[in-house]
């Protein structure tokens, strides 16, 4: 073990992050909510022991006593064992919510990911993952020049790649590239043709938005991707960007700010947004549904995010009969697509959408909506692979369905 | 047998260790403060100070975040601080931070009820609290999962102090009508005592509650402080999200 690169790692931690990891009054209200710990029982994956883990390691190296008295070797296992506690995490922020003196657990997470892959003890497949992105600027590994593939397999008549526009519809890769989240990109662009919005997609511009790279630990990754995302939507003279990926709106709306060091030259609202105050105006009209359908808020989008009340605008129109599920908004439970957990350990990851799914469709739900590709990807994948009956789909699909799109 | 029965016992107990309690307790406070200020600042937090406030007030005070998931833990923990909070305030007036004329617009019975009944009634809350809080994290899986030696240590030193208080209060006091002053740091923390209380609970008393300050700034009893920060600091946070 390098202890001069491990100490200098440590010393990421922010005085905020120090004073938090101090506070902790192991109350455990964090490990009574968090949806891996309740799945896996594994002591390692409790948010309360990951930050306990972390305390330790900081006190053997940094405390004054340690350097006093000299800072004290790790125990055996010790690092490899805080990697599969922190690679245990879905990111989804309940935690944080949770915790009485509002420790910001989710940026604690995200600078451990940086610290451990400072270390190099990133798990191997997320650093393959990485690696993909840096060649490709997307996750799956697959050429730029498919990326508005979507375009032809959903026989969308009008998606424009223009050189100037009011306003941009970035894609995300999730959408673009995973064939069950195409028709969210068909809907949303559909929307926008049908409000006459002058407006552009990215086409092969468009890079992965950079939440990836942060997921990964790797800020400079995500600095990079967010300068190139920035500098293609800015010389289109943009003024808005809309996505439907709570992945991209959290980290294009709230990251890229900090990544960059200053506001950005337009502003970053998620389709929800977008389209409820359309709803609201009268421009859209869509037809109620006689079915039960409830949503379920994306981690990304509604805890982490601050959009929790337009989606809901937006599902009121849609349906004579929607279902608030219970832990919803800001108590909002994980479906288990966050945190790059499916690259590490996917049966788990089913686990906790099977937790969701159970209590959907114990309300009788008949579809069940998201805002996010990321969770309509897992909720869907739960559902085949634990047999419900229950259809999936985003909201925006239902929008644009109900609008005969 | 007055107070100075055991002549060693209370000169070290009355006379020197409220020295050590302070040092180290200032000591902790600036270690542990290094420690923090040694790390980076970090992306700075615009504070609102509205939102801070109401996110202390809901948070720390309220406990609404534990009320809103387990509803007997916010009660146990609610009592817990109502009861810490008036035994703190029952102290303060020892210390002649406020003085029994507060009460004087009430009746004579409710002023007395207030000063002499109610404090005893606290105790055994605080205690009972106590006791069944520290079950609780011995049983429940969440709690004994994240529960190291060192927060038994400080809840047994709590608890061991709050019987030696309450022992003080229930067992007759060794002269009536004879008031006392115990000068723990002269002109500075001065205690003024209506009763002359049993000698051994009062030194057990004295002892237990100072090595429990001493310890606070070394232990996870940092939150008492750090909590309001973290709490502030998230509540400005969040209305940047507009939550």
């Amino acid at each position: 073990m390098a202890y001069e690169r491990l100490d200098e790692a440590l010393k990421m931690l922010s005085r905020k992050q120090l004073l938090e990891l101090d506070t902790c009054a192991r109350c455990a209200l964090c490990t009574d909510l968090c949806p891996v710990y309740a799945e896996s029982k594994n002591p390692l994956h409790a948010p309360g022991v990951r930050s306990s883990r972390i305390l330790s390691l900081v006190n053997k190296r940094l405390s004054l006593w340690a350097r006093l008295l000299g800072p004290r070797p790790l125990s055996e296992g010790e690092l490899e064992e805080l990697v599969e506690s922190t690679y245990h995490c879905t990111l989804c922020g309940r935690c944080m919510e949770a915790c009485p003196f509002g420790l910001e657990t989710h940026e604690l997470w995200l600078s451990v990911r940086s610290l451990l892959n400072l270390l190099n003890q990133t798990p191997p497949r997320i650093t393959m993952l990485r690696e993909m992105l840096r060649e490709n600027g997307n996750p799956y590994g697959l050429d730029a020049d498919m990326r508005l593939d979507w375009v032809d397999y959903t026989g969308l008549e009008e998606a424009p790649v223009k050189d100037r526009a009011e306003v941009a519809y970035f894609v995300g890769c999730t959408t673009a590239f995973k064939a069950v989240n195409q028709e969210i990109a068909y809907s949303i662009a559909s929307l926008l043709n049908e409000l006459n919005v002058d407006w552009t997609l990215l086409g092969e511009e468009e890079w992965c938005c950079g939440s990836p790279y942060l997921l990964a630990g790797d800020r400079e990754g995500a600095r990079e991707a967010a300068e190139r995302n920035v500098e293609a939507l800015k010389a289109r003279g943009v003024k808005t960007v809309i996505t439907g990926c709570a992945g991209c709106f959290r980290v294009m709306r709230w990251e890229y700010p900090k990544l960059l060091g200053g506001p950005l030259p337009f502003r970053v609202i998620h389709a929800v947004e977008y389209f409820s105050e359309h709803i609201t105006s009268g421009d859209l009209k869509p037809e109620p549904l006689d079915a039960r359908v409830a949503y379920h808020d994306p981690c990304e989008l509604g805890r982490l995010g601050g959009v929790i009340e337009e989606p809901r605008i937006i599902l009121r129109v849609l349906t004579t009969n929607p279902v608030e599920l219970p832990e919803n908004g800001l108590e909002g439970r994980c479906c288990g697509g966050g945190g790059l957990l499916q690259a590490v350990d996917d049966e788990l990851r089913l686990s906790i959408v099977d937790a969701r799914l159970r209590q959907t469709s114990e309300l009788g739900v008949e579809i069940l909506t998201s805002a996010c590709p990321s969770c309509k990807l897992t909720l869907s994948d739960g559902v085949r692979d634990r047999g419900y009956n229950l259809e999936v789909l985003d909201l925006m699909e239902l929008l644009a369905r109900q609008m005969g799109l | 047998m007055t107070l100075n029965a055991y002549p060693a016992l209370y000169t070290f107990s009355v006379g020197v260790l409220p020295y050590i309690t302070v040092i180290a307790f200032v000591v902790g406070v600036i270690i542990r403060s290094m420690k923090w200020l040694s790390a980076p600042r970090g992306s700075p937090t615009p504070l609102s100070l509205t939102a801070a406030i109401r996110q202390m007030i809901l948070d720390v005070i309220l406990f609404r975040k534990i009320y809103r998931h387990d509803k007997l833990t916010w009660l146990l923990i609610f009592l817990f601080h109502i009861s810490a909070g008036g035994i703190i305030f029952g102290h303060m007036r020892g210390f002649k931070l406020w003085s029994a004329e507060l009460f004087a617009p009430l009746s004579e019975g409710f002023k007395n009820f207030l000063v002499e009944t109610l404090p005893i009634y606290m105790g055994y809350l605080f205690i009972a609290t106590q006791l069944i809080l520290l079950l609780r994290r011995l049983s429940l899986e969440g709690r004994k999962l994240l529960s190291h030696p060192n927060d038994y240590a400080a809840l047994l030193l709590l608890l061991a102090a709050s019987i030696a208080g309450q022992g003080m209060r229930i067992t007759p006091p060794e002269a009536v009508d004879t008031t006392y002053t115990v000068s723990f740091i002269p002109r500075l923390v001065v205690l003024h005592l209506e009763k002359i209380p049993s000698t051994p609970w009062f030194l057990l008393h004295v002892i237990l509650t100072q090595l429990f300050l001493m310890y606070i700034p070394y232990s996870k009893l940092v939150h008492i402080y750090t909590g309001v920060i973290t709490a502030a600091l998230y509540g400005s946070r969040r209305s940047e999200y507009g939550l």
